[in-house]
């Protein structure tokens, strides 16, 4: 696992190192979709060194792709004193959308490029070289050390534009220089992360601080402990269950953000509301279990499978014996499957020596035996279809009572 | 200028582009055919020479899943007497071209299938995204008879009068490209049995026509790149087993390729997996093949 994850867990710290602290700056100055904009316009950049003859990994596609990005970037600074008249996202969006229908345009006339184009944006955290990672820490070195030496300017144009202004100092320079060393970060980290975890860096650890810490530099930091902590969830869940890298990592940054929202929003919760939200809940579910009962009931299914009783309470003897041996077998089936399937792997890679034809007798029984079970899962379908019929004035009456019952008892309250 | 004027003056322009514009209907004399693929229309162009007019809609540059669809398609396929299709689910944009007057030739119904069941219990994620059977059927050169047969019958249907020269057409086709395949079987044989990698679960027929082994697709959800624990498994395995070829499409990602390569030691090859030239497209990655075996 170690020598897998170490390099991409890397590449990941030194994201959030350089992409927390923009993240920073894009939340104060109102341009959350900056990031994609300037990545589409790389790669639209990139779809026209492809047409000039050049692959999509050589170093002239980069520099294709860093300036358009840097054409991008000068494109918002001018942008910027017009706020009143165009606002700033509109401008974003615009190009955005512009660069993606071109790049769709220049791909047509060079088609063995897309593919490549359509990765590119995807991109591959997993399998990020140690030089790849290296380049992109000194790399972004350098940008961080230019941001800390011109940090009174920069944090003044981002932070307080009428400070700035007052101050005479040249907005349009400072924001040139910040839009254009953002456009050559997030053309270097779309190359191994791809657009939407180098989103997540870049918005996610930001925001999340800014909710927690009002001091710039406490914010950078808890912003890096965040983005650290939150890599190491996301690819640890990854291997765990299973999971593509790159999504694993933007599905940890969501669930924080869903915490710490539900963890700010926990103290101001009042019995009443609490009260309130449950019976809408109650009601509305009651409500459709008894309109619609053959609509699929996902909390209801959840909860049947942790508490089974849920469902055979409403199940007469013989259909619970019957629900019983389905159950059985499906959890037999499954055990001897897992079991045969490894045989056939080990057959397959050479690690198990079998005649071809007693290899294909299996292969052959494997494909029988999915198809049994899946008549066993059948069965269990029916008995629950059969058990929402009872449940549905059975359970759904009730709940729909009780939620009524409770919005009725908050409605007395107020008066 | 009123607004009724404005939308007169709409209309008339439209008319006038639209009278503009290339006649979609051609001469009947020229039967004008459309493949989906390019690999079709050389097949169809060995069986019917140069008494037809055939167009492939795609590029073997472009992935044949996903491809956007263009006016121009439109048209083509509007006008054509005859749109020759690999079938199954290879080609799910056709299905919004649209073109009832237009007979269709589904060719995957003249060949023999691999990978046709379909698991419903999903027990493990398998290198399987073929709903109705893996659909790389082609790229078995042997499938070129069938495949040809089934033009062949619609080809006469279309013109009657031109049987003999049709079917003079194909056997010379099929003769040069089954003595071709002996040499390219030939050429492979010492290798039977060996143990490969694909990064895309596209080359089923062509493993199994010359002998090789596929055992492991590296993504096999194209686009959805493999898990670390996948990938961890497929590393293990491979260093295990000894695999040394590693067969990527041009498209592949080059970072899982490489990736891969670095790991296990395993020579990564790229085959082409569509041509405008059938017998050409063989002989190219028998070549590579050969050529990879021999040092891998």
């Amino acid at each position: 696992m170690v020598e897998l994850l170490l390099w991409p867990f890397v590449a990941g710290l030194v994201l959030t190192g350089i992409h927390a602290y923009f993240g920073l700056h894009v939340l104060a100055r109102g341009v959350v979709f900056v990031d994609l904009s300037l990545a589409q316009v790389a790669a639209l950049g990139l779809a026209v060194a492809i047409l000039a003859g050049h692959s999509v990994q050589s170093e002239a596609g980069y520099w294709y792709a860093f300036a358009f990005a840097l054409g991008g970037a000068v494109l918002f600074a001018l942008a910027r004193p017009h706020e009143r008249a165009l606002q700033q996202e509109a401008v974003i969006g615009i190009v955005y959308a512009v660069s993606a229908a071109l790049g769709v345009l220049a791909l047509d006339r060079a088609p063995q490029g897309a593919e490549h184009i359509k990765q590119l944006l995807i991109g591959s955290i997993l399998t990020v070289t140690p030089q790849e990672v290296g380049q992109l820490a000194l790399l972004y070195g350098v940008i961080g050390i230019v941001h800390v030496i011109f940090r009174q300017p920069l944090t003044e144009v981002s932070f307080d534009p009428l400070l700035a202004a007052a101050r005479r100092r040249r907005v349009f320079l400072w924001d040139v220089v910040f839009y254009g060393s953002f456009a050559l970060v997030v053309t270097s980290s779309v190359r191994i992360a791809g657009v939407l975890l180098v989103f997540s860096y870049l918005i996610v650890p930001a925001a999340i601080a800014g909710l927690i810490a009002r001091r710039l530099v406490r914010r950078l930091v808890l912003a890096w402990a965040l983005g650290a902590a939150l890599t190491a969830l996301g690819l640890y869940a990854a291997w765990t269950w299973d999971l593509p890298t790159g999504p694993a990592i933007v599905t940890a940054f969501g669930a924080a953000t869903a915490s710490v929202a539900i963890g700010l929003s926990v103290p101001r919760l009042t019995t009443r509301k609490v009260s309130t939200f449950a019976g809408v809940v109650f009601a509305l579910a009651g409500l459709l279990l008894i309109a619609f009962p053959d609509m699929d009931q996902p909390w209801l299914d959840a909860l049947e499978d942790a508490a089974p009783s849920v469902q055979t309470t409403f199940l007469t003897s013989g259909e619970r014996m019957t629900r019983l041996a389905a159950v059985e077998s499906i959890d037999q089936a499954r055990a001897e499957l897992a079991r045969l399937r490894a045989i056939e792997q080990d057959v397959r890679w050479g690690k198990i020596p079998m005649e071809a034809d007693k290899a294909e007798r299996l292969r052959q029984y494997l494909v029988g035996r999915t198809e049994i079970s899946a008549g066993d899962q059948l069965v269990l379908k029916q008995l629950r279809r059969k058990a929402r019929a009872r449940q549905r004035f059975g359970l759904g009456l009730p709940l729909l009572l009780l939620g009524a019952g409770t919005l009725y008892a908050m409605g007395r309250r107020r008066d | 200028m009123t607004r009724g004027h404005v939308i007169t003056t709409f209309v008339v322009a439209l008319a006038a582009l639209a009278a503009a514009a290339p006649p979609a209907s051609l001469s009947a004399e020229t039967t004008r055919l459309v493949t989906t693929s390019a690999d079709l229309k050389a097949l169809v162009e060995a069986v019917a020479g140069d008494r037809v007019e055939v167009e492939s809609l795609t590029t073997p540059d472009q992935d044949p899943h996903s491809i956007e669809v263009k006016p121009v398609h439109l048209a083509r396929l509007r006008s054509a007497a005859l749109v020759v299709k690999i079938g199954l689910d290879h080609e799910p944009w056709l299905a919004r071209l649209a073109a009832p007057q237009v007979p269709v030739l589904d060719v995957s119904k003249s060949v023999r299938l691999l990978q046709t069941e379909t698991p419903r219990l999903r027990v493990e994620r398998r290198a399987h995204v073929h709903a109705y059977g893996n659909t790389h059927f082609w790229l078995d050169p042997r499938n070129a008879e069938p495949i040809t047969g089934a033009i062949l019958a619609a080809l006469v249907m279309l013109r009657p009068a031109e049987k003999t020269s049709f079917e003079a057409n194909r056997d010379a086709f099929l003769h040069r490209l089954n003595s071709k395949i002996d040499e390219w079987e030939a050429a492979l044989k010492p290798y039977r049995g060996t143990r490969v990698v694909v990064v895309h679960d596209s080359w089923a027929y062509f493993a199994e026509r010359f002998g090789l082994q596929i055992v492991a697709a590296a993504e096999p959800n194209p686009g959805v790149p493999p898990s670390p624990a996948e990938l961890a498994a497929l590393f293990t395995r491979m260093r295990e087993a000894g695999v040394r070829i590693l067969i990527a499409e041009p498209h592949a990602n080059p970072a899982l390729v490489r990736s891969i390569a670095e790991k296990t030691g395993a020579k990564p090859v790229t085959l082409i997996p569509s041509s405008f030239d059938y017998i050409g497209l063989f002989e190219d990655n028998v070549k590579r093949l050969a050529a990879a075996l021999t040092t891998g």
